[in-house]
């Protein structure tokens, strides 16, 4: 390796240092560098500000609310799945339902969510209730809890998995009654992948932009819809900038917290689990678990359902007359975005799928903990921050790349590629060197042997990896907002165009040429990926 | 024509966290053309880092390695044209095992007419003509083995190294492995070295044992040499079942000698080449299945304290007149005589099957 290495090694620094590095510097520097030196002025200015306080408080206690409502809907999930016996065509389609939000675009669930508890919605109009006031904390907390709560589930679903049902059955030997066993046994072993979860759903909640933005409004202000209307709105680049700095704390805090909980979890030492649960339940605690599980699933596919059936009417709510408008609409004035949404995801997956497998390459063996670090720090942060930190970087001094394809991609590669490396790794950490040695013993060299056996053998990560930076890239929208121009538009942004002007079928109609485009590419991986694995 | 092997004065250290571990200290070896060495020892004793300095996949801190005389110390693993099998075959699982067996070939740059037959070959001498179109996952443990073997056998390599092979198969394939690949070894008359923890392999397959112990040699040897003349108590414990005795030599007049042990005096082998000193301490060897017991006679005296029945034999524990316990074994068949626990009992055995070492 040598030489070829280390001149990876310094590729891959000079890049993080130019797009990870350079622009959080500029956009720490903007805020605490005044007109005359260094001085915290701009920083207190923007914080005395009216709304901030408000978003501050608001931001938390909707993380606070989301995490805890999220983390308890996911381990009800998680133990109607991994301790109850349920038929395995019940289990695949929970894994299923609770997988559409994760890969939807972020304003899915509110759209239906307006369309359904929103002014004449149908559910409202089904149980002839009178309209609810939907928009602020309740929506907000309602959407985020629907597109987050899966993370939780598949989070404390491998937790609980880990460890053995033999536990519980020995405590039930031993004389414990179910609901000791649970309490004594299952609740203490899920500890820390529900403070886990909990951390996890709070940061994505502080992070998330596009629920507030749309069930929020002005009238529920968090940091991240906060910082957005004021670059956008009041063109205040510093006080943009301010609010989104109060943001990297809890992020930093959250990431550190997780890093350190996951160290510390417990449960793996045990054996596996056996399978089909022999936790015995009670009718009671079965229902129990079983009814809100049903509940919630019903009502997920309910809101994909509605989403699909605005997209083929006149106007939700008031002229439920079918109509193809809306694709046409998608396909003509929205086509550019489409385009340029397509080209933006393909580039940055092509050149993020390569460069994740350069840095897994390089740092599989002998990693530092900074490079690890620094590479991870642009997808641990709030997407608003990045998104802000580049406009800082990249709209004036010696770089200046704004508007351009090329810091769409960077930043997409840089802020995504972080879960295909890891990926990669993973995988390449899994293969029995050996494996290796033997193709070296039977005449390949060292490159001939990485070729013939290493990448074979990881390519369903590679595409694993592929497929995950491909659908953040097509879905992301809390930092690329920032730096879409006129000459670069993206599907998301006009999502969210459509929204504030009230075209809910429109928006609805290219919602689901997104999820489609999403899940077409996805399936194409996945296939190839499962011909490839052996 | 089978090419010879020198290992001299190799040694590996390990460097971990600042700590160095000797794990193969200045090693010499010599193996003659087409002869199968076993590398025997527990795990940790430094025989799977000597085979993989051999293959080249580790490099020893120092000393030398020559194949048919050429050093080849510094030369990479691709270029030493050796044969390594490993302990969990390492088959590529994204080929079929026709394009396993091909993978060295095509590296080679041999024609597509070559290679073809020279796979049928190789899959035909391990008895797998039938799989050629499979993927390993599709096979069962012993059929990936052989695969593995043939993988390496259609390179002709000067050497074949193996790393315990069998050891992930069951009881039964691993017996029949041990002669499959005995057999194959001969035929091609390819110089071998094989590491196993199993004593029995290494007994039924190796024309030499080499025993490991911490890093060390602990005798280089023929099965025969090695079983019935152990040089160390370590030896003697880990090949076979023996019975080690502490007893004084009271006299010795060249290789033969008087010790007292068991209450009773006896004689027994010295060995060559070792210092024994009169009136000093020794170790005795008896093999329990060189022991028979009878009422009056025999060169030792003890109670029977446990029966065990094992199906073709007996195996009595006893204790002895000084209080040293001692296992006996007869082979069981109807008619023999059964001896009961609390029964006095006499051993009578051969002398010179016992050795004493300082």
């Amino acid at each position: 390796m040598g030489g070829r290495g280390s001149s990876v090694k310094i590729a891959i620094w000079a890049a993080l240092g130019i797009f990870v590095v350079y622009p959080l510097g500029r956009l720490l520097s903007s805020v605490i560098i005044g007109d005359s030196g260094p001085s915290l002025e701009p920083f207190v200015s923007a914080l005395s500000q009216g709304g901030t306080w408000e978003a501050l408080f608001n931001s938390m206690t909707l993380a606070t609310a989301v995490a805890t409502s999220g983390t308890a809907l996911g381990f009800l999930f998680a133990f109607g799945s991994s301790r109850m016996a349920l038929p395995g065509a019940v289990k695949k389609s929970m894994t299923a339902i609770t997988v559409l939000p994760l890969v939807s675009p972020p304003f899915t669930t509110a759209i239906a969510l307006t369309l359904t508890l929103g002014p004449g919605g149908t559910v409202l109009k089904l149980l002839s209730l009178p309209d609810i006031d939907i928009y602020g904390f309740t929506g907000t907390l309602l959407a985020e809890l629907l597109t987050y709560f899966p993370l939780a589930y598949l989070t404390l679903r491998g937790v609980m998995e880990g460890s053995s049902n033999d536990l519980e059955e020995g405590a039930m030997d031993l004389g414990a009654t179910r609901w000791q066993a649970f309490k004594t046994v299952t609740l203490p072993l899920s500890i820390p992948g529900l403070a886990n979860s909990f951390l996890v759903l709070f940061g994505l909640s502080l992070a998330d932009f596009a629920s507030p933005m749309v069930m929020g409004g002005h009238r529920f202000p968090v940091l991240t819809t906060e910082a957005y209307l004021r670059i956008t709105g009041m063109y205040d680049l510093e006080g943009g900038a301010a609010l989104a700095l109060i943001l990297v704390a809890p992020a930093l805090a959250v990431y550190f917290l997780q890093k350190h909980w996951t160290k510390r979890s417990f449960v793996t030492v045990t054996g596996r689990n056996r399978g089909p649960a022999a936790f015995i339940m009670g009718p009671v605690g079965r229902w129990s678990v079983l009814l809100p599980i049903g509940i919630v699933s019903a009502f997920i596919l309910y809101l994909y359902g509605i989403i699909f059936a605005g997209s083929f009417v006149e106007a939700w709510g008031l002229d439920h007359s079918l109509t193809l408008e809306n694709y046409r609409y998608a396909f003509t004035s929205g086509m550019r975005s489409i385009i340029d949404t397509l080209l933006l995801a393909s580039v940055s997956t092509v050149i993020g799928t390569l460069a994740a497998l350069a840095v897994a390459f390089s740092v599989v063996d002998g990693r530092s903990p900074w490079t690890e670090f620094t590479s991870l720090l642009n997808s641990v942060l709030p997407g608003t921050v990045v998104g802000i930190a580049y406009v800082s970087a990249f709209n004036s001094g010696p770089l200046v790349l704004t508007g351009t394809m090329t810091v769409m991609v960077a930043l997409c590669v840089f802020r995504y590629g972080a879960p295909a490396v890891r990926l990669m790794m993973a995988s390449m950490a899994q293969i029995d060197r050996s494996i290796e040695e033997a193709a070296m013993d039977l005449g390949a060299s060292r490159a001939r042997a990485f070729r013939d056996v290493v990448i074979p053998l990881i390519m369903p990560s590679i595409l694993g990896g592929a497929r995950a930076i491909f659908a953040v890239s097509m879905t992301a929208v809390s930092a690329l907002i920032f730096l879409v121009s006129v000459r670069w538009n993206l599907l998301t942004v006009r999502i969210l165009e459509c929204i504030t002007e009230l075209m809910f079928s429109q928006a609805a109609a290219l919602s689901v040429v997104l999820i489609v485009l999403v899940f077409a590419f996805s399936a194409l991986l996945d296939r190839l990926a499962r011909r490839l694995s052996h | 024509m089978a090419v010879s092997l020198q290992l001299s004065k190799i040694a590996k250290t390990f460097v971990k966290d600042n700590v160095p571990f000797h794990a193969v200290k200045e090693l010499d070896l010599d193996v003659k053309g087409g002869e199968l060495v076993t590398f025997l020892g527990p795990s940790g004793c430094g025989k799977t880092t000597t085979l993989r300095m051999v293959a080249g996949f580790e490099t020893p801190t120092s000393g030398r390695i020559l194949i048919d005389g050429h050093d080849v110390t510094d030369v990479m693993v691709n270029k030493r044209h050796i044969g390594f099998v490993f302990q969990n075959y390492a088959l590529f699982p994204h080929m079929t095992v026709g394009d396993n067996v091909a993978y060295g070939l095509r590296m080679r740059n041999e024609s597509a007419k070559d290679i073809k037959t020279k796979v049928a070959q190789g899959l035909e001498m391990v008895g797998l003509s039938q799989v050629e179109k499979r993927y390993p996952n599709q096979l069962s443990g012993g059929e990936q083995q052989r695969v593995a073997l043939a993988r390496v056998l259609v390179m002709r390599p000067k050497v074949l190294l193996m790393d315990e092979p069998l050891s992930n198969l069951d009881a039964k394939l691993r017996i029949h492995m041990r002669t499959e690949i005995r057999r194959i070894q001969k035929q091609l008359d390819i110089t071998c070295l094989y590491v196993t923890h199993d004593q029995k392999e290494a007994l039924t397959m190796a024309d030499r044992i080499m025993v490991m112990n911490k890093g060390q040699v602990e005798q280089i040897g023929t099965p025969f040499q090695i079983y019935t003349a152990p040089e160390s108590t370590f030896v003697a414990d880990f090949i076979g079942q023996a019975n080690i005795l502490e007893g004084t030599l009271d006299d010795l007049d060249g290789l033969t000698s008087r010790i007292s042990t068991g209450g009773s005096n006896l004689s027994a082998r010295l060995l060559e080449g070792k210092s024994y000193r009169k009136g000093e301490k020794v170790s005795l060897v008896l093999r329990p299945e060189t022991l028979s017991l009878s009422q009056g006679g025999g060169l030792l005296g003890g109670t029977v304290i446990q029966v065990v029945f094992s199906g073709d034999r007996m195996e009595y524990t006893l204790r002895l007149g000084d209080g040293q316990s001692l296992l006996a074994m007869e082979n069981f068949y109807p008619g023999i005589k059964v001896w009961q626990e609390g029964d006095s009992v006499d051993l009578s055995f051969d002398p010179s099957l016992v050795v004493a070492l300082p």
